[in-house]
């Protein structure tokens, strides 16, 4: 059965058969996998431009290891996932770090509560994101993992070849880490209880 | 003064923010973005029956001498050699330092006169 007619087949096998030159591996693995990177990398950097940038990167990075990947060391999609965020992170760290105080941001001119509100959505989001992008690697992918694809610890554990305790511990240093980031914005976020 | 509510517990307020941006609508990939790849994919396509990598350059000595064998054979027959020419030293008078042990060193006739003992022992 050829290759693009069963969507069972496994992203491994496709890449086998993309590195033996097989054209609708090729085709199949576009659909499958570019769609994903590219949620993954506008979740982490909230731009759909830049965020195509990082996709057709990481998927070009994916056709290059074919002829050398080994099949059953990794998941194509772990592979992928984590090419995708330390691209993500790279991007990030290098843009200028964002003044988060909504006192310093121009006001609008007509600031009906929406729009405030909305400009205060994007500032935690984007503070958010400076925060994930300053985790070491592990402690970002379990964080993300879990509360952007809603992995289970053992998949995580996979993913990172690491103990499902392990995971726990890297998710809790992880967030304890987003906390301590966030905390002296918590007012200007809006993160107060209340 | 004003009471400022107690801050939430990490893991509540950090989780509602991540949530918040899970939640976010992601668009979809472009036509433009799948035909980008798709033309990457297409310009990187090994031709069939896959690329010949070149394997490393002491992969090529291991296979030219006959591969992880033959090379087990060439170590255990230098090192036989080694111990054999060793050996056959001290038919020609030489005296290895490493072949005189502590003992023997110590122990030998005129290593240590009278002086020697005194030094030694005091």
């Amino acid at each position: 059965m050829p290759l693009d007619t069963d969507p069972h087949t496994d992203d491994a096998d496709l890449l086998a058969a993309y590195a033996r030159g097989d054209a609708g591996a090729a085709r199949l693995l576009t659909v499958r996998l570019t769609p994903r990177a590219f949620g993954q990398a506008v979740r982490m950097l909230g731009d759909a431009g830049e965020a195509e940038d990082v996709a057709q990167e990481a998927m070009m990075r994916l056709w290059r290891v074919a002829p050398d990947w080994r099949a059953g060391e990794a998941r194509v999609t772990t592979w992928l996932y984590r090419v995708v965020s330390n691209l993500c992170t790279d991007r990030l760290r290098k843009r200028p770090r964002r003044s988060l105080p909504l006192d310093e941001v121009a006001e609008p001119e007509d600031p009906t509560p929406s729009v405030e509100a909305r400009m205060q959505a994007d500032a935690r989001m984007a503070a958010l994101r400076d925060a994930l992008a300053a985790l070491p690697e592990r402690q970002r992918i379990a964080v993300t993992m879990r509360h952007f694809d809603g992995a289970s610890n053992p998949e995580i554990a996979a993913a990172l070849d690491v103990s499902t305790e392990a995971v726990e511990s890297l998710t809790a240093r992880g967030k304890r880490a987003l906390a301590a980031a966030l905390q002296g914005q918590v007012a200007a976020l809006g993160l107060e209880e209340g | 003064m004003t009471n400022s509510p107690p801050p939430r517990k990490d893991d509540d307020w950090i989780d509602s923010v991540l949530d918040d941006l899970a939640r976010a609508d992601l668009p979809d990939a472009s036509d433009d973005l799948m035909a980008r790849v798709m033309g990457d994919a297409q310009a990187m396509l090994p031709p069939p029956g896959g690329r010949v990598t070149q394997a490393p350059w002491w992969r090529q000595v291991v296979d030219g001498i006959g591969g992880w064998a033959a090379v087990g054979g060439l170590a255990a027959a230098a090192a036989t050699g080694f111990v054999v020419g060793l050996g056959g030293l001290e038919t020609v008078g030489v005296t290895t330092p490493w072949s005189v042990s502590y003992e023997t060193y110590y122990d030998s006739p005129g290593t240590l006169d009278a002086f020697g003992w005194d030094m030694e022992e005091g």
